[in-house]
């Protein structure tokens, strides 16, 4: 158990790693980071000295090394458009995201899960097929069309609900239903497919030959088992909490984490960009890890130690 | 309902005395044709296109769809032609598509083939970036490369060529590990056939259902993540055009014309739902394990 533990940890540090590795390469790819600073004007002793200051001129490898050490040291520079430290900038949009997302999660769980698992114990009925086609649609249709066509029904034609910006709780619910439709959908699919595959099991016939009654079969035999897949998706809809947003806020000028990656994009603002690279990176791997603890909590093999599937 | 459906794909049909249709559910046939029209429009754009896709006219502007037969789908702020924007534009986003889908598969299937011959260290390297590029959301990879490299047609597409590599190498990877213990790999080792020619002669083929399965699921999430990005305005440059890029400027315009937006929308609509009703179809026909 410790083990599995102790080997999960050190795949997150090393993604983690991965993402910063990313992030130097690219941004060491894309140019002399001095000529992309002090622009092609400059005099050439300029460039030299400015190199010199920020360590440019030693071997790559150094300043890989230095490069880590401040971000394990929390320095991420600072934003080139409003001289401020990125960090504190990216911080401050995260609870409008969240504001979106937390709403828009519980949506999807509110309706995928229990669809899906309705869909599944009553497989071949209208219900299933609705769910399915649905679920089809779903993904079919992206968010920011589905966002849009909205805004043309309830805030164009009929006028009932404001089309995009921040104020009150009516902002928000164009916002949270198209985040939380498309979700619902695949998490709907998911769960269907996760609940008959478990279905189909043999120790489900055995509990219903034992007498069982059938929902007690569902609930003791079917629900936990098909729990372990469903939650993996469901931690990668945690982990994207903050990466989730980027369209949909756009289409809606929400002001949150992914419409300032879309602005800090478009104007090359490269330190906001990777500040938030990382933040994503780091909330991806935490939910990633706790699902992985859930894993160990849920699924009995995984506490003797077994290894994981 | 399984049972109607023949053992033989369609292509098998054409060119055969007493030719009939083979029987497929409905939906399968309507999105054959869908696709069959989207390819032949893209292919033979500059010819279909009724006016040049940048051609404005100012005395034109918003012109609404179905009015008058010069410009069937209407005109844009600029007065230009819209169903010849959306010719262009559906030419566009497939050639990004196709490019990209064939460029991930290429990657994924070699990175999978070289883990199943190596093993060992080559193997955990190429699935610990599998498993890191299935962590990170593509969108926010994507967005931080456009930010540091700026924007050009063959980054797009090579950019987009990463997306979902890492099941084709997983697919590629596994699959290859077990048909190395089959008869027919071990039996062209031991003629002494070369690894490469046991993988791309002998390996491939056998493997190739499973892969193009895989394609079909990946090419429609490809189309989503370019007009996705295209939508943002970081996608596809102006004057050069694509669906999301038609959808994402089309927005301003929601209220006068929402024409301007709602014809690419539609498109992109039912060409990923086309393509992935077949890719649902073709994977429980060749190979229902495919998750």
């Amino acid at each position: 158990m410790l083990r599995y533990f102790a080997i999960r940890l050190f795949r997150a540090v090393i993604t983690i790693a991965m993402v910063v590795t990313f992030a130097f390469v690219v941004l060491r790819m894309s140019g002399d980071p001095a000529i992309l600073i002090m622009g092609p004007e400059v005099p050439p002793e300029a460039l030299e000295a400015f190199r010199k200051s920020w360590g440019l001129d030693q071997p790559i490898w150094v300043q890989y090394i230095n490069y880590f050490g401040a971000i394990l040291r929390g320095d991420l520079g600072m934003s080139m458009r409003d001289n401020r430290p990125a960090l504190d900038m990216v911080l401050e949009r995260i609870p409008a995201t969240l504001a979106l997302t937390i709403p828009a999660l519980a949506l999807k769980l509110a309706i995928g899960v229990p669809a899906g698992v309705w869909a599944a114990l009553h497989q071949g009925t209208g219900f299933d097929r609705a769910v399915m086609v649905t679920a089809v649609f779903g993904f079919a249709i992206p968010s920011f069309i589905l966002a849009l066509v909205l805004v043309l029904i309830f805030a164009v034609t009929l006028g009932w609900l404001p089309s995009g910006g921040q104020g009150g709780v009516e902002h928000m619910i164009l916002p949270v239903i198209t985040m939380g439709i498309g979700g619902a959908a695949a998490l709907a699919r998911f769960t269907r497919s996760a609940m008959l595959e478990v279905l189909g099991r043999p120790y489900i016939r055995t509990a219903s030959a034992k007498g069982l009654p059938w929902a007690s079969v569902v609930r003791g035999h079917a629900l936990p088992n098909a729990a372990i897949p469903t939650v993996t998706l469901i931690g990668f809809l945690v982990g994207s909490l903050i990466a989730g947003a980027v369209v949909v806020e756009s289409v809606f000028s929400w002001p949150g984490v992914g419409r300032m990656l879309v602005v800090a994009v478009g104007s090359r603002d490269l330190a906001v960009v990777q500040v938030i690279l990382l933040l994503v990176a780091a909330t991806m791997v935490t939910s990633n890890l706790i699902v992985d603890f859930l894993y160990g909590v849920l699924d009995p093999r995984l506490r003797q130690g077994a290894r994981a599937a | 309902m399984m049972a109607d459906i023949p053992t033989r794909l369609p292509l098998r049909f054409l060119g055969r005395p007493g030719f009939t249709l083979p029987r497929l559910p409905w939906y399968v046939w309507a999105a054959f044709l869908w696709i069959s029209l989207v390819l032949i429009v893209a292919i033979f754009a500059p010819l279909i296109a009724p006016h040049p896709y940048t051609g404005m006219k100012l005395t034109n502007r918003f012109l609404p769809p179905f009015t008058n037969w010069t410009h069937p789908l209407g005109t844009d702020e600029l007065g230009r032609d819209v169903l010849s924007r959306l010719i262009v534009s559906v030419r566009i986003s497939l050639l990004i598509a196709f490019g990209a889908t064939v460029i991930s598969a290429v990657l994924g299937t070699t990175l999978g083939f070289l883990a199943a011959h190596f093993r060992g260290w080559v193997e955990q390297v190429v699935l610990t970036l599998a498993d890191f590029q299935a962590a990170m959301p593509f969108l926010i990879l994507a967005l931080s490369v456009l930010a540091f490299f700026g924007n050009s047609l063959p980054l797009l597409i090579g950019l987009m060529g990463l997306y979902g590599w890492e099941r084709y190498a997983r697919v590629a990877r596994g699959l290859a590990i077990s048909a190395n213990t089959q008869g027919y790999a071990t039996a062209v080792t031991q003629l002494g056939a070369e690894p490469q020619r046991i993988y791309l002669r002998h390996i491939l083929p056998n493997i190739a259902s499973t892969l193009i399965v895989s394609m079909t699921l990946v090419f429609p999430e490809v189309i989503l993540v370019e007009s996705g990005l295209s939508f943002l305005g970081l996608g596809v440059q102006p004057p050069m055009t694509s669906l999301g890029n038609m959808v994402g400027y089309g927005r301003d315009y929601i209220t006068r014309a929402p024409w301007i937006m709602l014809s690419p929308a539609i498109v992109i609509v039912l060409t990923t739902l086309a393509v992935s009703m077949l890719g649902d179809w073709l994977r429980d026909r060749l190979d229902p394990t495919l998750g």
